[in-house]
């Protein structure tokens, strides 16, 4: 067995889960198919309701 | 984002696809194509002179296509990993063309065009599936004109246009406007070239051009052709100098956006496209609204939509606060159609159901809050996966259990299970986490029991 | 104390890395110059200008340097710290150094990136910017990161669907649980319910299976009609005080706790003339449904009665979904009765509700719109409301009313906050540490919130904030020992007056007042090394850690020599 995981997908979601595994000191996989992570937030401007920056 | 790529426990395969899996909970094997960048990423320091260099300019993707980036290029700014790849089908080198450029700018040795796809074999216990979703196309509703009106354009568009390191550096000019203005340029350049070739012929026939071109007969014109390209000349000069005086017109009246319209549902809440609601979008464009009214205090916005779906913690206030403090206003009803103006306004024609009549209202910009649908690839990779799908395209999940999908090992968050907003998105990222973590627990304690 | 000693005599040995960033910096600065220059500096042995100095070479180098040029402390400048300051400080300390001997200083992002037009000044300032660095870099001391046990144990208050979620996530993740439920039997609010939408499955079915596994987990200890009274210790070891149901006092030992005590729907007198009889709420209605016989022949449902308005101004998110499941439920039971639902907006948000909302109206549900400035009025026998559409008023004769009333914050949430020590919001509800990215965390380390007493959620929502909330516990309780920066304040004992200025201004509660000793201390694993408290204090007693008076003036110097 493996105790490796593999996240597939580098935006919001992907990112929070690679990292909430990555802390719990498992060894993460993180796929994405752009050529780096982010996904949609990274191209939003701010974020509701707080107008905090996105990235 | 940054923690991703620097943390120890993470490896990440950015430009990379998963191509197969096999096994089961506890022990899937996973096959993983890492796709050419043509540039080493650990010798790349995304220090960018090879795309400073970089001779061949191609639309930015990132920005929705609304600004240009090169051939070898960063998907973002301060995207993770900064490691640059080239776009072979853009790239003069891959196109059999002489550049090599890049590589030879590369200070750090980076660039390798004979790079070639690597497969990867990954031993795991668990996977959590995070691949988002996309938003609607909103060319398939033609009533609303998108593509062929230049002032409308989609939520993520007018997101580029807001950011300051967005193509117009977060100032909101309307693209009708953008693209006189991309043009001008060019104008100008070829009537330098059409004067100076005007100026040959005046100098050889010591006569001027307008003169020449007032006693020309029709007949004439055909016998001698240095004369017909004279005329010729003369003609396009005429058109390409009127053209100009209007374009020039047209930039010195051109001011920010200052009236906008917003429409929701665009391919959401429409049983033609997507039945569900994408529960964002409402939240989206009074975001937008409000930070486009922070920009330039002087904006107005409408908001159409059927119901204002404000459902989430401060969203209720926000909208409130966006329609005492930036000039929003909430229009019931759903758009008819947009038209376009003579001078690129478009004219949003509606049915206002709260005052019992159609109206036509000019704007400066609408923009379309397009639906988050299902991305293209879900399909295939539900098959390579080997999990089920919704009936509306995305992995289905049930009620009791938010995030597993059909197969045991596999785990689904954010809009790849249905849309949903960030807060949401990470809840259930961080729900998955744990689903993938118990398994892993629970398999080591079987296996030790 | 013996190494602080050692220090003073030891003999300054500085290496100082100036970074190209490629043409990012090299390109607006003369880095040769600034490289020669910060070589003049006082105490600098070593200085080197690299290409890149975060690549593996100049890594390398910066390895290299620091054993052949016995460095004691090694300075950067580059780009920012937020990116780079972890990989340089690991760097030096695989070297051998203290990773708290390092400095770094960025000339990029606020130097050259900001005076491209200007070279000569660029150069000016970051020689300015490594002279400051190097000044301060004299005065750093040698730190040991904090480290103290964690105890796998996780106290969950609160035993509703978002709670029992959690307790089952963590169970299953080999964690203790320990569960307070102050009613008598598990389950909230999902116990009064009939049928969950959007499924239609009986509330019963779906919390009987949850309430049974989590009670049949042997590393579950579950408390009903139980209290957490108070909250001693900090992240990692906290004890909890619990009343149990028999009215004694219990100590459990936890490492984190995961807050999920749920919201309570509001029923109020007159509220749109509600009696409890003919006028009732949605809750009301529920326990009627679930007796399965239903008489009334018109129906008339009140959307955001008590709620999106000057009381109370949020939207309470389910209650849109909640009336469309029960009128579904009515017309199965009796199809004649005639349903109208009086709305503002129908927020069916997503695929599953949206659909619902379809059925609905498939069934002959109607639904009327409303303009909150034109409520509508409950009358004896009708009621009365504006209808936009048509222009004018209609009325709606009926048999019953049911209201749409928001969930609102329990009573006993505030007693909560304060014993917790975290933030609520307007409303009631409690203020997670981030709106978007920590919607479980709170500001606090080592508590997180689940479910509806941070904003109403849906059962599966509270279900994954539930299982959610056990993931972010695990980033901590997972580790073998909890590791915190040694960059945290401390006070002087020998000159501390007691005057308790810095335990008023210290936003993390790290600072208590010692009644023997009559002065204040630190908890190093609260702080989270702000420096309000050094900035307050009179006496100069206390100070951060790396941010001493010494060290920054040190700093403040060197830039007036220039």
């Amino acid at each position: 067995m493996s105790r490796d995981i593999l996240v597939i997908g580098g935006g919001i979601a992907g990112i929070q889960a690679a990292l909430d595994l990555a802390e719990m000191d498992f060894k993460v996989h993180l796929v994405e198919r752009l050529p780096s992570i982010g996904g949609k937030m990274a191209q939003l401007d701010k974020t509701f309701p707080t107008n905090d920056c996105a990235i | 984002m940054l923690d991703v790529g620097r943390h120890p426990n993470i490896k990440l395969m950015a430009y990379s696809e998963v191509e197969e899996v096999n096994g089961e909970v506890g022990n899937f094997r996973v096959k993983i194509k890492r796709k050419a960048r043509y540039v080493n990423e650990d010798k790349c320091t995304g220090c960018g002179a090879c795309s400073e260099k970089c001779p061949t300019v191609v639309p930015d993707a990132f920005n929705e296509g609304l600004s240009t980036r090169k051939a070898i290029y960063t998907w973002f700014a301060q995207g993770i990993p900064s490691t640059h790849t080239i776009d072979t089908e853009h790239c003069r080198q891959f196109q059999g063309k002489k550049c090599g450029i890049c590589q030879k700018v590369c200070q750090a040795d980076a660039v390798e065009y004979d790079q070639k796809d690597k497969f990867v074999e990954l031993s795991v216990g668990a996977i959590v599936v995070a691949t988002g979703y996309e938003v609607f196309n909103p060319n398939r509703i033609p009533e609303y004109g998108y593509k062929e009106i230049d002032n409308v354009v989609t939520a993520i568009e007018f997101e580029r246009l807001l950011s300051a390191s967005g193509p117009t550096g977060g100032h909101l000019y309307r693209p009708s406007d953008l693209k006189v203005k991309e043009e001008v340029p060019a104008l100008e350049k070829s009537l330098k070239k059409l004067s100076k070739a005007l100026e040959r012929f005046e100098k050889k026939y010591g006569q001027k051009s307008e003169e020449f071109y007032k006693a020309l007969g029709k007949e004439e014109q055909g016998n001698d052709p240095d004369k017909a390209k004279w005329a010729e000349a003369y003609e396009q000069k005429e058109e390409v100098s009127k053209r100009l005086s209007e374009y020039k017109a047209i930039l010195e009246k051109m001011d920010v956006a200052k009236k906008l319209a917003f429409i929701q549902c665009v391919g959401s809440r429409d049983i033609r496209f997507y039945p569900f609601c994408s529960g964002y979008c409402c939240m989206h464009s009074i975001k937008e609204a409000i930070i486009a009214n922070e920009h330039e205090p002087e904006t107005n916005s409408v908001i159409f939509g059927m119901d204002i779906r404000a459902v989430g913690k401060g969203f209720e206030e926000y909208k409130i606060r966006g329609a005492d403090h930036s000039s929003i206003t909430y229009v019931r009803g759903r758009v008819a159609e947009i038209i376009q103006l003579p001078d690129k306004t478009p004219v949003v024609v509606y049915e206002d159901t709260m005052e019992r009549v159609v109206r036509e209202e000019p704007f400066d910009l609408v923009i379309l809050a397009t639906a988050c649908v299902p991305n293209k690839g879900t399909k295939e990779l539900a098959g390579i996966l080997g999990i089920e799908l919704d009936r509306f395209g995305f992995f289905r999940t049930t009620q009791a259990n938010p995030v597993d999908t059909t197969r045991p090992g596999i785990f689904v968050c954010g809009c790849a299970d249905s849309p949903m907003d960030i807060p949401e998105s990470v809840a259930q990222a961080s729900a998955a986490a744990a689903r993938a973590a118990q398994v892993i627990v629970e398999t080591e304690m079987k296996k030790a029991s | 104390m013996a190494g602080k000693k050692k220090k003073e005599f030891e003999e300054l040995r500085i290496g100082v890395f100036i970074c190209d960033c490629g043409s990012n910096i090299a390109g607006h600065l003369d880095c040769k110059a600034v490289t020669e220059y910060a070589a003049t500096l006082p105490g600098v042995v070593f200085a080197k200008e690299n290409l890149y100095t975060c690549s593996e070479a100049g890594i390398l180098e910066i390895q290299e340097a620091i054993k052949k040029h016995k460095l004691n402390r090694v300075v950067v400048a580059s780009c920012s710290p937020r990116t780079h300051q972890p990989l340089f400080q690991n760097s030096c300390k695989s070297a051998g150094l203290n990773p708290y001997l390092f400095e770094m200083v960025n000339i990029r992002d606020q130097c050259s990136w900001v005076h491209m037009q200007d070279r000569e000044n660029a150069t000016r300032k970051a020689m300015d910017l490594v002279r400051m660095a190097v000044a301060r870099a004299a005065f750093l001391e040698p730190q040991q990161d904090i480290e103290s046990p964690l105890t796998p144990r996780v106290g969950v208050i609160g035993g509703g669907s978002a709670g029992l979620s959690a307790a089952e996530g963590l169970s299953r993740m080999g964690l203790e649980v320990v569960l307070v439920e102050k009613n008598k039997e598990l389950g909230g609010l999902l116990r009064n319910l009939h049928k969950v939408a959007p499924e239609g499955v009986d509330a019963s079915e779906r919390l009987e299976g949850l309430i049974q596994d989590v009670s049949s987990r042997p590393n579950v200890k579950i408390f009903t009609g139980a209290e957490l009274k108070s909250l001693d210790g900090y992240v990692g070891n906290y004890v909890m005080n619990i009343r149990d149901g028999e009215g004694q006092t219990v100590k459990e030992s936890v490492g984190c706790l995961v807050i999920a005590i749920g919201a309570i729907p509001l029923v109020q007198k007159g509220l749109f003339g509600h009696d409890g009889k003919r006028v009732i709420t949605q809750m009301e209605l529920e326990p009627i449904l679930k007796k399965g016989k239903f008489d009334a022949k018109r129906v008339v449902m009140i959307q955001c009665a008590g709620a999106r308005g000057d009381e109370r101004s949020y939207c309470s998110r389910i209650c849109c979904m909640i009336a469309v499941k029960n009128a579904m439920f009515i017309k199965k039971l009796s199809p004649d009765t005639e349903i109208r639902i009086l709305y503002r907006d129908m927020q069916m948000y997503g695929t599953e509700k949206e659909k619902m909302l379809w059925e609905a109206r498939g069934e002959g549900i109607r639904f009327e719109v409303y303009d909150p400035a034109h409520p509508p009025e409950v009358g004896d026998k009708a009621v009365r409301l504006r209808q936009p559409l048509l222009g004018r008023e209609i009325e709606f004769a009926y048999d019953l009313v049911v209201l749409s009333t928001p969930l609102v914050a329990r009573e006993d949430a505030s007693e909560l906050s304060q014993l917790l020590r975290v933030p609520m919001d307007q409303n009631g509800f409690f203020l997670e540490a981030h709106a978007k990215l920590r919607p479980l965390d709170f500001a606090a380390d080592g508590i997180f919130l689940a479910g509806s007493c941070r904003y109403p959620a849906t059962y599966d929502e509270a279900r994954s904030q539930g299982l959610g909330a056990a993931a972010r516990v695990g980033t901590i309780l997972f580790k073998d020992k909890l590791v915190t920066s040694a960059i945290v304040a401390e006070i002087n004992p020998e000159t501390c007056v007691g005057c308790m200025g810095c335990l008023q201004m210290c936003p993390y509660g790290a600072i208590s007042y010692d009644q023997e000793r009559k002065i204040c201390q630190v908890n190093e694993i609260l702080c989270k090394g702000c420096g309000c408290c050094a900035a307050t204090c009179p006496s100069e007693s206390a100070s951060l850690r790396g941010f001493k008076p010494q060290q920054l003036m040190s700093q403040i110097r060197a830039v007036m020599e220039g």
